[in-house]
């Protein structure tokens, strides 16, 4: 797995934890960002970098290269990953 | 004005329910629209229901438990995480919103306006999966 995996999520959000425990049990090396916790400026940033990539404001949201994965879905996390 | 029009606000789904018989300025109700639970206060011309237990997780829980029951609801498996994701609500934000999203308005205080205007039903859960038909 070359390729940088970046994880946009929000502290309080469950299904964004579930995320974050799942790379880290399968070793998965990524990049979160916990969008609520920004300021202000930043979050708009990254609101509409997300809004971008996968047409609304949900989370989290897991890039690995030109995939963009909207929700807590593992298997199409082991897919895209290879695991 | 006779008692069975009168009505009650709840300042957390910000909406009126019908003030029922026996009920006077210090009673203890539940908001049947948001699960709320309320003590009358007379404000003027109109009844006004107070939080009980503001901010606490156990308004938190109580208002959810018994929104569930008023609509018939149950909970899922996520349940814990998603109260844990309420309390850091209040406690970044205020009070309790929505954990699953980005937006802190009175219409997104759990449950939300959607919810309570009908999305389980409709889709068989609300968007964060905390109540389900």
């Amino acid at each position: 797995m070359d390729k940088d995996v970046k994880v946009y999520a929000l502290s309080t959000c469950p299904y964004c934890r579930r995320t974050k425990r799942f790379l880290d049990e399968h070793k998965v090396p990524y990049v979160a960002t916990d969008v609520d916790l920004l300021d202000d400026e930043k979050q708009d940033d990254i609101l509409e970098e997300v809004e971008k990539l996968s047409g609304r404001r949900s989370f989290p949201v897991v890039i690995v290269g030109d995939e963009v994965i909207v929700g807590h879905d593992e298997e199409k996390l082991r897919k895209v990953l290879g695991l | 004005m006779t008692p069975g029009q009168e009505r009650v606000y709840c300042p957390v789904c910000q909406a009126e329910f019908r003030f029922a018989d026996g009920w006077a300025e210090g009673s203890s109700v539940i908001c049947p629209i948001c699960g709320q639970r309320l003590v009358l206060r007379r404000d003027g011309a109109r009844w006004v229901g107070d939080r009980a237990d503001p901010m606490t997780e156990k308004e938190m829980r109580e208002r959810a438990e018994n929104f569930a029951r008023l609509r018939g609801y149950r909970f899922s498996d996520v349940k814990e995480e998603i109260i844990e994701g309420l309390l850091g609500k209040q406690k970044l934000f205020g009070d309790f919103y929505c954990p699953c999203r980005m937006l802190h308005t009175p219409e997104y205080q759990c449950p939300c306006k959607p919810t309570r205007g009908g999305d389980v039903d409709r889709d068989g859960r609300c968007y964060c999966g905390f109540f389900w038909k």
